[in-house]
C-alpha cells in the first residue's frame, strides 16, 4: 500500500467524516438490537465518540435531550478514576447531579479506547431504560420526594475491568430493576455500540496514526466553532427576556416561575436563568446537566441545525444559573421527570427569540414530551407489561406556514411512535383511536398544528397509569397576534365513559384502573402565528372540508 | 432471440441475446411517452419484434409517478377512528435540530379519508364485525370527488383479510370500475402506517402504470411481438403485466435491482459468488452485496428518505441496496468552514459538468477525472464534443482561490472526497453488515463505476475488481438473467421454544400453496416454480429481525434446530453477540420464482492479435499519491480473452474508462469480462 500523507487536508476531511460516520454506525447497532421500545421505536438514547479530553468528537442522537451529556459523563470519569482507567475497561452511570445525569432511567455506558497502550478515545452511549427499580414501575413518576424512590443510583463505577465482568456489580444492578432481560439485554445493545466504534476508531488509528487523526479530531472540533460562529454574527444583537410557568412540581399545585435573559453579541451567547424558581419538594427539577443539553439544543436550532454536533459547535455558548433553582437541583432532589423542566429552558429561549428569528423558530408547540406509563399485565398470558413512551402532537405555526400535525417535542427526534397493531399484540391493551382533535387553540393566520387523541382500553382486569402531560395549566404561546394552544392532559374515561366531574390529570401518579377503563390522552395543538382575522378565506374553507376545523368555530373564530 | 429494454434518466437502453451473442442499443428516453423510447431503440436496432422469443422491459413510471406527484388522486377507506395514521406516520424528525422542519405531506388529504365500523382484534379474531352499508355514502362521496383509485387498509388486516375482502368486494358492486388497492394485496407484514403507506401508494401508481402497460404492450403487439412482455420487478425477478398490475409498488425500483441481478448472474457464471456490487451514474452511486450467489432483499425500504426527511415507507421487496448522491455530475463546493464537499447536488445533463461548456461553471467529479487525465478528452461524450478547458479551468479556479493549491491538487481532493463517500456506501452493505471485504470482489458498472472501482477497492481490501462486458448497458442485460419471482411475507410471531415445528411447516405449506395458486393465476407455468423459503428472526424482547434461509424440505425440530444457529451465527457476525433468550419467528417469506430458459453468454472471438494491437497510445495520468504516470492505454474492443498486462493503464472505449492503478494485474477472461487483482493471488 502507499504511504498516506500524513497532513494532506483531503485526507483530514476523509478522516473526519469517518469520525461523523463512527457515530452514525454505533447508533444503529445500538436501534437493532435493543430490548424496549423505547430504545428501538422512541430511540431514546444517544451514541458519541469523546476524545481522550472528554471533547465531544461525534454523536449519533435520536433524541435532542442527550446533546450535553456525552462529554460531562467522560470528563467525570477522568476525574474520578484517573490513573486507574485500562484497556477492556467499561463504565456506567446514571447519577443526575454528576457526570451528565438527567434521571436514574437514562444509563451510560462508557469504554475508554486504547491504542499502543495509549488512552485516545472514548465511546459512550446513553440510553432511557425502561425500569431501574424505585417505587414506581418504569421509575420516574410525577410524586417521588428523593432520589431514593427513582431507582438504583449508579454514580458512575466500573461494570468490567481489563475486559472481565464485575459479576458482582451486574448482580446487584438485576436485583434492584423490574426487567432484568430486557434491561440487560439494552446493557448488551449498548456494549455492541460502544464496540462497534472502538473498532472503527481503531481502523482509523492504525490506518492513519495517532497524530493525523487526533489533528483531525482537533479541527473536527474548531470547524464546529467556526461555522457556528459565522451563524452567530447573523443572530440579532442585544439583550432579550423571557418568562413562563411551569405547572407545578407533582407534589404541590403552585406553578413555579422560570425566566432567561439573553445577550447576543457578535462573538457569544450567554443565556442567564438567574429569578427561576429554587429547587421544588418535587421530582420536576433538572440537574445542570440538563439544562446545558437544553440550551444547546435551541441554540444550535437557531444557529446551524445541520452540522453535525461537536464540543467546538459550543463554545461561544455561555450558560449561567445559580445552584439549586428548579434547573439546577442539587442532591437527594428528586427529578424523575426533569425533562419537563429542562425543556422550559429550552422553550423560553425559542420564546424569547421567535418573533427575532422568525425563519428558524415557530410559536410555541407542545412541549411536553407527555411520557406516560401503563403497567398491567398480557390478559393472553398473564405476564407482566410496562408500556413506556412519549407522545405526539401539534407544533407552533410559522411566520409563513401552518404548524405540523403529530409530530413529537423538541425534546425527541428521530423518534417513531408505536404501532397500534404491535401494542395491541405486545402489551394486550386495545387501542380506540389515533386522530387529531377539535378542541379550541392555535387559531391565527397561520394555525397552530393538530394535537392528538390516543385512546388505551384497559384489558387486564388491574392496571395503573403514571403520566406527566406538561403545559396542562400554561398551553403553546402564539406569537404576533395568533392564539395560544390547547392543553396536553389525560382524561380517564370509567368503563369507558367521562366521569362527572371529568377525571382530568396534568399529572398523574399510578391512578389505578380496571378493565373497560379508557386512558384517552390528549396532546396539545400548537400555538397560532398571526392574527385570526388574517387567515385567508380558502385556507379556512380547506381546514372546514378537511375536518381540521368544526364549523361553529370557523364561524366564532374566522368569521365563516 | 431474446430481447430487454431499459429506461433510463437519459437513455433507453436495449439488450438482444441470441445464439450469435449480444447486441445493444441506446436510444433517447422520451418523457412523458416512455414507450415511444423503447419503440425507437427497436427501431434502430433493425429487429423483427415478430421474431422476439422473450422480451423483458424495465421502467421508470412508479418512481416518477411518485417523485413529480403525478399519480392519481387518490382515497383511502380505514378502520374507525384511524383515518389519521396515514398523516401522524411516525412522527419522527430526522432534522432533530430543525424547529423550522417540514413534515411530509400525505398522498392523501383528509376529506379523502374515510372511516369504517369494523375491527379485528390483534390476533385476527373479528371483533366488531364489518358494517358494510356505510360503504355507499363514501363510495357516493369519493365518485363525486372524481377519486380514480382507492386503497384499504384495516387494523389487523395482515393478519385476517376477510374485512379488507369484504370492503373491497362491496366498493366493486357499488363502483365497478374502480381501481381498488386493499392491503392484505400488497403487504402482509404488521405496522399499520407503514402499511397503509404501500397500499395507498400502489394505489396511487395503479391507473398510470395500467395505462403506461398498456399502451406498450398493444404498440409492441403492432410491431409484431408475440409473447406478452415481461416486467422487472425491484425485487430481482420480473412478472407478467397481470402480476404487476396487482401490485404495481413492486416496480419503484425496477431499473437498479436488475443491474445488481445481472452482477450476481454474472458472478455465477465466472464462478465469483461473493461481490460488492456498485453501479455509479450520472448522480448517484448504488451498491449492493451479494452473498453465496444471492442479492440480499429487504421491505424496510423508503422515498425521499435521508438524513433530514422521514420520507414514505414502502414495504415491498425490494434488492436491499444503498443510495448515495455521488455520481459524474456531482459538484464540488466549499461550506461555511472551509470544507471541501462532494455532491449530493449533481449538475445532471443540464448545464452538465464544467467541461460541457454548457453554462455548467460548476466543478464536478467527471471535470476531476477529466483533468487528471483519466477520461480520454477525444472519447469525451463519447468522443461528440471537445471538452470546454476555459470553462473547467474556471470552475476549479473558484475552488483553488479558496482552498489554496494548483488545479491538479484540488482535482485530486475531489476524487479523494468522493471516493471517501463511496467507500462509506460500501461499508454500509458489507462491513457494517459483519461482512468482510477481503472475503468479495467488487464488481462495477454503469457509466463511472469502472473509473472509480480500483481506487474503492484498494481502500475497501476487496480482492479483485471486475467490470463485467456490456457494463454501460448492464441493467437491460441483467433483466435476461433473471426468473419470474413473486415475494409473499407473512408477520406471524411464534416463540421457536416452545412451538410446533409442525405448526410452522404448515403454515409455510399454506403460504406456499397460496402464492403458487396466485403465481398460476398471473400466468406463470406450474411446472416453471420452484420455492425458497426465509424466515425473519430475532430474540425475544428484540424488535428487528434478520432474514435467515431456510432448508428446502420439511420443517421439523431438527430443520428449526439449523434456522436457530444460522440467527445466532448472522446476530453474531453484524452485531457481535449472542443471546441465551428464545427466538422468535417474525415473518414468514416465501418466494416463488418462475424458471426462465436463457441464452448463455457467448464467448469472446479471439483472432490471435497481440496485446500490442490493443494498446494504442501512451497517456500522462495522474493517480493521486501513486503518483503521474506515462500510463498505456488499451481499446477495449480489441481486447481478447486471456491477454493480460499490468497497469498503470486505461481501458477505454465511447461508453467506459477502466482506470487501473500502477502495479495491478490485469485479464479479460473468456467472456470479455476485465478482471484486474488487488490482493492475493487470482
Amino acid at each position: 500500500m502507499p504511504a498516506i500523507e500524513q497532513d494532506n487536508p483531503y485526507t483530514l476531511e476523509i478522516i473526519k467524516s469517518s469520525l461523523i460516520a463512527i457515530g452514525d454506525e454505533m447508533f444503529a447497532a445500538m436501534s437493532r438490537t435493543s430490548m424496549s421500545p423505547i430504545i428501538y421505536e422512541a430511540l431514546d438514547y444517544s451514541v458519541g465518540v469523546t476524545d481522550a479530553k472528554g471533547d465531544l468528537i461525534a454523536q449519533g442522537n435520536g433524541t435532542t435531550v442527550f446533546l450535553g451529556m456525552i462529554d460531562s459523563l467522560v470528563e467525570d470519569i477522568l476525574a474520578k478514576f484517573q490513573g486507574n482507567i485500562y484497556e477492556g475497561d467499561v463504565f456506567v452511570g446514571n447519577d443526575p447531579y454528576s457526570g451528565g445525569g438527567t434521571h436514574l432511567c437514562d444509563v451510560a455506558i462508557a469504554k475508554p479506547v486504547f491504542f499502543n497502550d495509549q488512552l485516545v478515545a472514548f465511546t459512550v452511549n446513553k440510553a432511557h431504560w425502561v425500569d431501574v427499580g424505585g417505587m414506581s414501575p418504569g421509575s420516574f413518576t410525577t410524586n417521588a420526594s428523593e432520589i431514593f424512590q427513582e431507582g438504583i443510583q449508579l454514580p458512575t463505577v466500573k461494570i468490567f475491568e481489563k475486559g472481565d465482568a464485575l459479576d458482582s456489580v451486574i448482580d446487584i444492578l438485576k436485583a434492584n430493576i423490574r426487567m432484568p432481560e430486557s434491561s440487560m439485554g439494552d446493557f448488551w445493545a449498548g456494549m455492541a455500540a460502544n464496540n462497534v466504534g472502538e473498532g472503527r476508531l481503531h481502523d482509523l488509528f492504525s490506518k492513519y496514526g495517532e497524530h493525523t487523526v487526533k489533528r483531525a479530531m482537533d479541527e473536527l472540533l474548531e470547524y464546529g466553532e467556526t461555522m457556528i460562529a459565522a451563524e452567530i454574527r447573523k443572530l440579532p444583537k442585544g439583550s432579550f427576556y423571557a418568562e413562563d410557568w411551569i405547572d407545578d412540581d407533582g407534589l404541590g399545585d403552585e406553578p413555579l416561575k422560570v425566566c432567561v435573559k439573553i445577550d447576543i453579541t457578535e462573538d457569544k451567547f450567554v443565556a442567564d436563568f438567574s429569578g427561576s424558581a429554587p429547587q421544588a419538594l418535587g421530582p420536576i427539577n433538572t440537574s445542570r446537566s440538563g439544562l446545558v443539553s437544553a440550551v444547546r439544543t435551541i441554540f444550535k436550532a437557531m444557529t446551524n441545525p445541520k452540522i453535525p454536533a461537536n464540543g467546538g459547535c459550543f463554545r461561544a455558548l455561555e450558560v449561567i444559573c445559580p445552584e439549586e433553582t428548579v434547573f439546577s437541583a442539587k442532591r437527594p432532589a428528586p427529578v424523575s421527570t426533569y425533562w419537563e423542566t429542562m425543556l422550559y429552558a429550552e422553550d423560553l429561549i425559542w420564546k424569547a427569540l421567535a418573533e427575532h428569528i422568525p425563519e428558524r423558530l415557530s410559536a410555541g408547540h407542545l412541549l411536553s414530551v407527555c411520557a406516560f406509563i401503563l403497567s398491567g399485565t398480557h390478559p393472553a398470558t398473564g405476564e407482566p407489561t410496562i408500556l413506556v413512551g412519549p407522545l405526539v402532537g401539534g407544533w407552533g405555526a410559522m411566520k409563513d406556514r401552518d404548524g405540523l400535525n403529530g409530530q413529537f417535542s423538541i425534546a425527541d427526534g428521530e423518534t417513531y411512535n408505536f404501532p397500534v397493531e404491535i401494542t395491541e399484540a405486545r402489551y394486550g391493551v386495545k387501542v380506540n383511536q389515533y386522530a387529531f382533535h377539535n378542541e379550541d387553540g392555535g387559531f391565527g393566520r397561520y394555525q397552530g398544528g393538530k394535537g392528538n387523541y390516543l385512546e388505551y382500553e384497559v384489558c387486564c382486569e388491574e392496571a395503573f397509569f403514571t403520566g406527566s402531560f406538561g403545559r396542562f395549566k400554561f398551553p403553546p404561546w402564539g406569537v404576533d397576534g395568533g392564539l395560544q394552544g390547547s392543553s396536553n392532559y389525560v382524561e380517564i374515561l370509567r368503563g369507558g365513559q367521562p366521569c362527572d366531574p371529568p377525571e382530568i390529570y396534568g399529572k398523574a401518579a399510578r391512578v389505578p384502573l380496571k378493565k373497560g377503563d379508557v386512558v384517552r390522552m390528549v396532546t396539545a395543538t400548537g400555538g397560532g402565528w398571526g392574527d385570526p382575522s388574517l387567515r385567508s378565506p380558502q385556507a379556512v374553507a380547506e381546514d372546514l372540508k378537511n375536518g381540521y376545523i368544526t364549523s361553529e368555530q370557523a364561524q366564532r373564530v374566522y368569521g365563516r | 432471440m431474446r430481447v430487454a429494454t431499459d429506461v433510463g434518466g437519459t437513455f433507453t437502453d436495449l439488450v438482444c441475446v441470441d445464439a450469435n451473442g449480444v447486441r445493444t442499443v441506446k436510444a433517447d428516453t422520451t418523457p412523458p411517452n416512455f414507450e415511444q423510447g423503447v419503440l425507437n431503440a427497436i427501431d434502430k436496432s433493425d429487429l423483427d419484434a415478430a421474431q422476439f422469443d422473450y422480451f423483458a422491459h424495465g421502467t421508470t413510471v412508479v418512481i416518477n409517478a411518485l417523485l413529480s406527484r403525478k399519480g392519481s388522486k387518490t382515497a383511502l377507506i380505514t378502520t374507525r377512528g384511524f383515518r389519521d395514521v396515514l398523516e401522524i406516520a411516525r412522527g419522527n424528525r430526522p432534522d432533530l435540530f430543525n424547529i423550522a422542519f417540514e413534515k411530509p405531506a400525505p398522498f392523501v388529504p383528509r376529506y379523502l379519508r374515510h372511516e369504517v365500523t369494523e375491527r379485528l382484534s390483534y390476533d385476527g379474531e373479528v371483533s366488531t364485525p364489518v358494517q358494510l352499508q356505510e360503504l355507499d355514502e363514501i363510495v357516493a362521496h369519493l365518485r363525486a370527488e372524481q377519486v380514480e383509485a382507492i386503497a384499504i387498509c384495516l387494523l389487523h388486516g395482515y393478519v385476517n383479510p376477510i374485512h379488507e375482502q369484504q370492503i373491497k368486494q362491496r366498493v366493486l358492486e357499488l363502483w365497478p370500475q374502480a381501481a381498488v388497492i386493499a392491503s392484505h394485496e400488497v403487504c402482509r407484514e404488521w405496522r399499520e402506517y407503514e402499511r397503509t403507506s404501500t397500499t395507498v401508494l400502489s394505489a396511487y401508481v395503479l391507473p398510470i402504470t395500467n395505462r403506461y402497460l398498456g399502451r406498450l404492450e398493444s404498440h409492441l403487439h403492432e410491431k409484431g411481438l408475440k409473447p406478452s412482455p415481461f416486467i422487472m420487478q425491484s425485487n430481482g425477478g420480473v412478472a407478467t403485466v397481470k402480476g404487476t398490475l396487482a401490485d404495481p409498488i413492486t416496480l419503484v425500483e425496477s431499473g437498479p435491482a436488475s443491474g445488481m441481478l445481472g452482477a450476481a448472474s454474472i458472478g455465477q457464471i465466472i464462478g465469483e459468488e461473493n461481490l460488492i456490487a456498485l453501479d455509479i451514474g450520472g448522480t448517484t452511486a448504488k451498491c449492493a452485496l451479494i452473498h453465496e450467489g444471492k442479492a440480499q432483499i429487504t421491505t424496510e425500504y423508503r422515498i425521499e428518505w435521508d438524513r433530514e426527511n422521514p420520507g414514505y415507507p414502502i414495504r415491498t421487496p425490494v434488492v436491499d441496496l444503498v443510495e448515495i448522491g455521488n455520481g459524474g455530475g456531482s459538484i464540488a463546493w466549499i461550506d461555511e468552514g472551509n470544507r471541501m464537499h462532494v455532491g449530493p447536488q449533481s449538475a445532471g445533463s443540464s448545464p452538465g459538468p464544467a467541461a460541457y461548456g454548457r453554462g455548467g461553471d460548476n466543478a464536478t467529479t467527471t471535470d476531476a477525472n477529466l483533468l487528471l487525465g483519466r477520461i480520454n478528452p477525444e472519447l469525451f461524450l463519447g468522443g461528440e464534443q471537445k471538452p470546454d478547458w476555459n470553462s473547467l479551468y474556471n470552475a476549479f479556479d473558484k475552488l483553488a482561490q479558496q482552498l489554496g493549491g494548483s488545479h491538479e491538487e484540488v482535482a485530486r481532493g475531489v476524487i479523494r472526497i468522493a471516493n471517501a463517500n463511496m467507500v462509506n456506501a460500501l461499508k454500509l452493505v458489507s462491513l457494517n453488515r459483519g461482512y468482510d471485504p477481503r472475503d468479495f470482489s467488487l464488481i462495477a458498472f454503469g457509466g463511472g463505476g469502472a473509473m472509480h472501482a480500483v481506487a474503492l477497492a484498494e481502500e475497501l481490501k476487496v480482492k479483485k475488481v471486475i467490470v463485467p462486458v456490456n457494463a454501460s448497458v448492464f441493467s437491460a442485460w441483467g433483466m435476461l438473467m433473471s426468473d419470474l419471482r413473486r415475494d409473499f411475507l407473512q408477520t406471524s410471531v411464534e416463540n421457536l421454544k416452545e412451538c410446533d415445528p409442525a405448526t410452522v411447516d404448515s403454515r409455510y405449506n399454506d403460504i406456499a400453496c397460496a402464492a403458487q395458486q396466485q403465481c398460476e393465476n398471473e400466468g406463470i407455468q406450474r411446472e416453471q416454480m420452484y420455492v425458497e423459503r426465509y424466515a425473519d428472526m430475532r430474540y425475544l424482547g428484540q424488535e428487528h429481525t434478520i432474514k435467515i434461509p431456510l432448508a428446502d424440505g420439511n420443517i421439523d425440530q431438527q430443520a428449526l434446530k439449523v434456522a436457530c444457529q444460522e440467527f445466532h451465527r448472522a446476530h453474531e457476525r453484524e452485531y457481535c453477540f449472542t443471546l441465551d433468550n428464545p427466538i422468535e419467528l417474525v415473518n414468514y417469506h416465501v418466494v416463488v420464482f418462475g424458471k426462465i430458459e436463457k441464452q448463455p453468454l457467448v464467448e469472446k472471438a479471439t483472432t490471435g492479435a497481440s496485446l500490442e494491437d490493443a494498446r494504442k497510445a501512451v497517456r500522462k495520468v495522474d493517480f493521486d499519491d501513486q503518483g503521474i504516470h506515462e500510463a498505456d492505454i488499451y481499446d477495449l474492443a480489441r481486447l481478447e480473452p486471456g491477454m493480460s498486462f499490468v497497469g498503470p493503464a486505461i481501458i477505454e472505449d465511447a461508453t467506459n474508462t477502466i482506470v487501473i492503478t500502477p502495479h495491478k494485474q490485469v485479464r479479460m477472461d473468456a467472456y470479455g469480462n476485465i478482471h484486474i487483482l488487488i490482493e492475493g493471488q487470482d
